[in-house]
Formats: structure tokens, C-alpha cells, sequence
């Protein structure tokens, strides 16, 4: 990596770096004084309360083994809310269990001599709690929170995928970009934080330690501890003051903001074109009318944008005809392309106040794709020539792909392939793996930009398998009739993208390393949409 | 005065008891030791007497007062209370500690810091070197004269002490017996003084009550003791140093 480039990504970026780390930091702390103040008199209760000990650490210890993404997939179906609020409660749930742990072990692992001593001076049950066990206990409880808090640091990332803000923001967008250095400004920022969080936490415990009382009065450490208390109350502090201030000079997408009436949100799921997408209707529009864009991009994935449509926390994204009919109303595969749309926009009127607009022109379908080289040594066309061949071929598939009923088990069914290996693959590894000879077949998206960076060749689909996915802006109703304006704005974005434009902006931001902003502004003048 | 009347005291529910009907009185200003081995009773007696364990049967009176008509908490802060395992807290200063109960009471802090100081001095840790260390940073010894000094906080007319040297070694444990012995002189409180060691009984107590098993053997100043053993274990018990001692030469 070249050190210079990331110099050049950070000063590009430290605007929104800035209200990242803001929102990081008031994220995880929120969330760590949350279960604070819910875990340290639930950790008294159990301590009194014996037998309700192992019922409620064994809820708290399951709650643990949730993993996060899907604690965060589960907060956002049963609020029907992304944004901030399921991220809160699900880092809230997650910093619970050490605190109330080690809150009861420190209760209990108090010398009996000194707990008799308390009791036999006539200390009534209260003081013996305030006076003697909860001051005795703080340290390992401190430690709990010091757990709590670095650990929330971390899981905050996650909160990026549904909508939340955070350092994940830049993760998210580097892992959809395979932009590394993107990835690092989330990574190495959200390091450092934890670091400091840790030091933060550490230096409260120090500020009240019972060793304050041998300072001498007027000493440097006796002058020292009631700063050092403050240290985490600054740093929520700090991390306010970041937010907030970015929030005024108006950089970015607010995601503790409420819509304003003249604001549009409009999200996008995580990978590069739809983030392409997302950008080409956001300039458009901020070009044509004077409405603000808030854009509330790399939302993670199909149901948590759709579920995010439907409760106005966003107005517009691309949805594509295909994914709405299957993945969303669980319809049947309808192959013809015009009645798919018909179908979605049918559908999406009546149950959902969403309107279907003009497609953008492209099918993003999967492609069964092979090598090139492969491809014409073996005379592969078609998806059918394989058949023969499918037992001695690897292939690689996102997870994805390996589940739909559209994917490898339809497949697998319409042209009777059995493939002899079958790998799961992220996207962004997909590609790499058949450019370097891993895999054979790898199931690619038609206006990937990497089909043709390497050196790839889509089969045809034959039998007419893979249902249409035609990208096509989804508004919801109500902003269409306070802004009728915006249906006639986006439509002129009918038609302008086919495969190959899409493979090719596509190719531009995951090849190319250009940013989908500057990618869209080049596209939008060349099509004569923006000057 | 305190007076115990047929006390008994069974953990089990009365399969075993590890107190049986055990009546005395310890006079004002007396000093009373409980002698006896481990098991033998004594503090469970002890602990009776401040209700941090309640009796099986029988009654027990403070200055002719049943205890189980006054509120545990008000009861334990008037009694002095010296423990065998110490039980400083470790989080609050030696002045903090020897100042809890008058805190409990609620003491304006001007007269907690001269009870201290007074205390403090009195047992020997001059107070302005020693009212902010941490317990830690004490000797078990100079820890033992904390525990004292807070006993005395609130200036009870009665002080419990349950084994209060038993884990010093020898030497420090001689030095505060004799303080103990002249501190008792000049604070005239009554005292419920229990150990294992017959010496220290001997040289502390006014009158010496001899347990075993539970129950009371005998009840006497130290020369009816020596001269005139009630049981066969009184005897035995206060002929034995003697007997150590000559089997010690023999075998030399």
C-alpha cells in the first residue's frame, strides 16, 4: 500500500472522519452508560436474590452468543427501525453481560471477615451494600465496564449495516469497494479508539481508587485524580461535540436526524453499483430541485432496505425487479421481463406505498461465467454445455447464490448440473479466485466491471433460468406527492445504462479505484443530464 | 451487666448443640474470659450476645434488658466488638475506620477526627502518622490496635473480643496483652474476653469461665481455678502446661 495514496484518502475523508469517530464514540459510550445503569443494580439484584442467578446470567450469557449481525438483523425486524436506535440496544445487550458479572462476582468475592466486621458494628443490610461491598467490588465492576466499553467499540462497526453511522461506515464502504484503504480508515481509527476507550475507563478506576487517600494534599497525583475521573465523561464529550458540529456544517448523512420535509433520504445496499446508483440519483436530483439529499448509503442488504422504505427512514433507492418479486413478496420466478415489472409495481402500490419508476435499462442477473480462455478451448456458449463437464468443475458461489431458489438449487434442477465442488465465496473474493484458477464457474453479477477486468465470459442462459433484474429507482408515495417533480427527474434516467455502461462504471470504482461520486458527475455530464 | 440464663444454641435443629444451657453474669467494669479449645462454644457465645446469631432457648440481658426487644443494629452499635479476623476495610483510611461507628451514629465529623485521634493515640499509632494509611500498609499488629481502637469509637460500656490476638505471632501478642491489661485499668469498661490461651486468661481475666463441648464448666477467679477444678477437665486443662513442661525436660 502505497503511503502516500492513504495520506491522500485520509485528508479527503477527515471531514467525515470526524463525525464518524463522533458518532462512534456516542455510540458505544450511550450504549456502554445504558447498560451501566441497567447492569450494576441488576448485578445487586442477583447478588441478593439468589435463585434468580442462574436464570437471568443464563438469558445474559445466550444474548452473548448471538452473533452481532444477526442480533442486529433481529432488533431490526422486530422495531422495524434501522438506524440508530437498534444499534443501541443491541450494543446495549451486548455490554451487559460483563458488567453484570463481574458486578455480582465482585459482591460476592468480599472477605467474610470483613463482611462479619461490617455487621457486627451495627451496619444495617443498605450500608453494608453502599458503604462496604459496592466500593470493595468497584474495581473488578470497573473492569467489567472496561470490557464492555472496548468490546462495544468494536461491535459498533457493525452498526454501519443498518444504518447507524460509525467507523463502520468506512469498512462497509471499503469492503463494497474492495477499497482497502477505505477499510483502514474505519479499522485503524476504531483501534485507536478502543485503545483510548480502555485508557479512558482505566484512569476512572485510578481517579476513585481508595489509594487517592494516602496523596499527599497538593501532590501532582492528588491533583491529577479528579481529571482523570472526568476522562470518559470527556471523551462522550468530545465525541458529541464532533457530531453535532459536523452535523451544523452539514457534512454527510445525519443518522440521529429527523426529515425535515424538504429533505430526501435515499439509501442503498452495500455493494458498488448500488452505491453508483444511489450517487447518480442523489446529484440528479440535488442538480434539479432544491430538495437536500440524505444519503443513507451501504445499508446491509435487500430486507433492511425495503423494511427502511416502507417506515420513510429512506424515500427512494434501486431495487432490482428480480429481487423484488423473490427475495421480497416470495413470488414465483417470472422470466419475462416486462411482466416481472408489471408484477413489482402491481404489488408494491398496494401493499407497500412504493412506486416502481422507469428502469435505468441494464438486467443485473447472475451470469454463470468461466474463463475466457476456458471458454473458447472447450467451445463453452451456453449455460447447457457444461452439463457433461459440471462433475470435474469447481465452483464458486456467493452464500447467497448456494440458498436462493433462483440460484444453484434451481439451477441445479432446470439444466440438471452437478457440480463436482462447491464453494462459498464473498463477492469480492469471487472473481479472484477464477481470475487465479481457484474456482471454474463462479456465478457473477451480468454488470460486473470485473467480467471484463478479467478476463471472464458470461454463459448464456439457455432455458431462460435466471429471472430479470432490471434496476429501477423505488420511491415511496408520499415524497412522490409532496415532490411530484421527482418522478418525472428520475425517469430521465430511463433507459441510459445498458450491461455494458453499468459494467463499465462498475469497472471504474472497483478497478479503477475512482470514487462512485466522481464516477456518477462524469456520467451524468457525458449523458447530458448534468453540466 | 450481662446475663446469660440457660442459653443454648443448636445448628442442626437439635440433633447437636454447640451451646447448652449456659447461664452467667459478667459484672460492670469486669473483665470475663471465655477459656476453652476451638468448638468448644465461646463464640457462638459471643456472638449471641450482640445478636449477630440468635439463640436455640434461653435469655440474654443487658443491664436487665432482654436483647431480642432491642433493634440488632442499634444493639451492635453500643456494643464494642473486636474480631479475630480483624475485618478492617480495606478501602477506608485508619482514621475512616476507627471513626465508622460515630459515622453510623451520625457524629458531626469534628468530633469523629478528635475520637480518633484520641483512639488512636491511646493504642499507640500516633494519629497524625497513621490516620491516612490504608490498612494494608499495617502490621498485623499495629492492624489488631486499629480493631481496638474502633471498638472503642463510641465509648460502650461493653467491649466483645473474640480471640483478638490469636493470629499474632508471640512477641506482639505479649506486647498488646499488656497494653490491654493497663488499658482496661483506665477505661473501666466491661469485657467479654475470649480465647484458647491460658495464659492470656489468666493474666486478662478478673473472673475466667471455662467451656467445653458447649456447655460451662466452671466459673472463677483465677485461684479457685487452680485450687479447687470443678471437672476433671478443669484439672486437667490447667495442670497441663506443667505436665508440657516436664515432659519437655525429659526428653532433653
Amino acid at each position: 500500500m502505497d503511503s502516500a495514496l492513504l495520506i491522500m484518502g485520509l485528508t479527503d475523508h477527515l471531514a467525515e472522519l470526524w463525525q464518524r469517530t463522533g458518532e462512534h464514540i456516542l455510540l458505544t459510550g450511550c450504549s456502554t452508560f445504558i447498560a451501566i445503569s441497567i447492569g450494576i443494580p441488576l448485578g445487586v439484584l442477583l447478588f441478593r436474590k439468589n435463585w434468580l442467578r442462574n436464570p437471568v446470567m443464563g438469558v445474559i450469557g445466550i444474548l452473548q452468543t448471538i452473533p452481532s449481525l444477526a442480533m442486529l438483523a433481529f432488533l431490526l425486524a422486530l422495531l422495524n427501525k434501522i438506524g440508530t436506535l437498534p444499534a443501541l440496544i443491541a450494543l446495549t445487550l451486548y455490554a451487559l453481560l460483563p458488567i453484570v458479572r463481574n458486578t455480582l462476582t465482585g459482591l460476592t468475592g468480599i472477605s467474610s471477615d470483613v463482611m462479619e466486621a461490617a455487621r457486627g458494628m451495627g451496619m444495617t443490610a443498605a450500608q453494608r451494600l453502599t458503604m462496604v461491598r459496592i466500593p470493595l467490588a468497584a474495581p473488578v465492576i470497573l473492569a467489567g465496564v472496561r470490557t464492555a466499553a472496548v468490546v462495544g467499540v468494536g461491535i459498533a462497526t457493525l452498526s454501519a449495516f443498518i444504518g447507524a453511522g460509525g467507523l463502520g461506515q468506512f469498512i462497509n464502504r471499503g469492503l463494497a469497494l474492495s477499497d482497502t484503504r477505505l477499510i483502514l480508515l474505519g479499522a485503524v481509527p476504531a483501534g485507536l479508539l478502543a485503545l483510548i476507550v480502555d485508557f479512558a475507563v482505566g484512569a476512572f478506576g485510578w481517579g476513585i481508587s481508595p489509594e487517592k487517600k494516602r496523596d499527599r494534599r497538593g501532590s501532582i497525583k492528588a491533583r491529577t485524580r479528579p481529571m482523570a475521573t472526568l476522562t470518559p465523561f470527556l471523551l462522550l464529550l468530545l465525541g458529541a461535540v464532533a457530531y453535532v458540529s459536523s452535523l451544523s456544517s452539514g457534512i454527510g448523512s445525519g443518522n440521529f436526524s429527523k426529515n425535515t420535509g424538504n429533505t430526501i433520504k435515499i439509501g442503498t445496499k452495500n455493494f458498488t453499483e448500488q452505491l453508483l446508483l444511489g450517487e447518480i440519483m442523489a446529484q440528479l436530483i440535488e442538480a434539479k430541485t432544491a430538495l437536500k439529499v440524505e444519503r443513507r448509503f451501504n445499508l446491509g442488504g435487500t430486507m433492511i432496505c425495503h423494511n427502511a422504505l416502507r417506515n420513510g427512514e429512506i424515500d427512494l433507492y434501486a431495487e432490482y425487479t428480480g429481487t423484488g418479486l423473490i427475495a421480497v413478496l416470495k413470488h414465483p420466478v417470472i422470466t419475462d421481463p416486462e411482466e416481472a415489472l408489471h408484477q413489482v409495481k402491481e404489488v408494491y402500490r398496494e401493499r407497500f406505498g412504493a412506486r416502481w419508476l422507469k428502469p435505468f435499462g441494464f438486467n443485473n442477473t447472475y451470469a454463470i461465467t468461466v474463463r475466457k480462455k476456458d471458454a473458447k478451448k472447450y467451445g463453452w456458449d451456453k449455460i447447457s454445455d457444461l452439463k457433461e463437464v459440471a462433475p470435474r468443475l469447481r465452483a464458486g458461489f456467493t452464500a447467497e447464490f448456494a440458498e436462493r431458489p433462483d440460484g444453484y438449487p434451481g439451477l441445479h434442477q432446470s439444466y440438471e448440473l452437478q457440480f463436482g465442488e462447491v464453494r462459498d465465496l464473498d463477492p469480492s473474493l469471487m472473481y479472484k479466485a477464477i481470475a487465479k484458477g481457484e474456482v471454474d464457474v463462479i456465478c457473477a453479477f451480468a454488470t460486473d466491471g470485473r467480467i471484463a477486468a478479467y478476463n471472464l465470459k458470461p454463459l448464456k442462459d439457455d432455458r431462460q433460468f435466471f429471472p430479470p433484474y432490471y434496476a429501477a429507482p423505488v420511491i415511496r408515495v408520499e415524497i412522490l406527492e409532496d415532490h411530484p417533480e421527482l418522478a418525472a427527474i428520475l425517469s430521465t434516467l430511463g433507459g441510459v445504462l445498458d450491461d455494458k455502461n453499468m459494467q463499465h462504471l462498475n469497472f471504474e470504482v472497483d478497478g479503477k479505484r475512482q470514487r462512485p461520486a466522481q464516477v456518477a458527475r462524469v456520467f451524468l455530464k457525458s449523458k447530458g443530464l448534468l453540466y | 451487666m450481662i446475663r446469660l440464663e440457660r442459653v443454648t444454641k443448636s445448628f442442626d435443629g437439635g440433633r447437636t448443640y454447640a451451646v447448652k444451657e449456659l447461664s452467667f453474669e459478667v459484672s460492670l467494669g469486669e473483665t470475663l474470659v471465655l477459656l476453652g479449645s476451638s468448638g468448644c462454644g465461646k463464640t457462638t457465645t459471643l456472638k449471641m450476645i450482640n445478636r449477630l446469631i440468635e439463640p436455640t432457648d434461653g435469655i440474654i440481658e443487658i443491664e436487665g434488658e432482654d436483647i431480642r426487644s432491642r433493634d440488632p443494629v442499634d444493639l451492635r452499635r453500643s456494643i464494642g466488638y473486636v474480631f479475630q479476623g480483624i475485618g478492617l476495610f480495606p478501602h477506608m483510611t485508619i482514621g475512616d475506620n476507627v471513626a465508622l461507628v460515630p459515622r453510623l451514629l451520625d457524629w458531626p465529623a469534628e468530633k469523629r477526627k478528635n475520637r480518633a485521634r484520641e483512639l488512636l493515640d491511646l493504642v499507640g499509632l500516633p494519629f497524625r502518622q497513621f490516620e491516612r494509611r490504608l490498612p494494608d500498609e499495617l502490621s498485623g499488629g499495629q492492624q489488631q490496635r486499629v480493631g481496638v481502637a474502633r471498638a472503642l469509637s463510641a465509648d460502650p460500656a461493653y467491649l466483645l473480643m473474640d480471640e483478638p490476638f490469636g493470629a499474632l505471632d508471640a512477641l506482639t501478642r505479649e506486647v498488646l496483652q499488656q497494653e490491654l491489661h493497663h488499658l482496661k485499668k483506665a477505661l473501666k469498661k466491661t469485657i467479654l474476653f475470649v480465647t484458647h490461651d491460658l495464659f492470656e486468661a489468666l493474666y486478662l481475666g478478673d473472673r475466667i469461665a471455662v467451656m467445653h463441648e458447649g456447655t460451662l464448666h466452671q466459673i472463677g477467679d483465677r485461684d479457685e481455678l487452680l485450687k479447687k477444678p470443678a471437672t476433671e477437665f478443669v484439672r486437667d486443662l490447667f495442670s497441663r502446661p506443667a505436665k508440657q513442661l516436664a515432659g519437655l525436660k525429659e526428653s532433653m
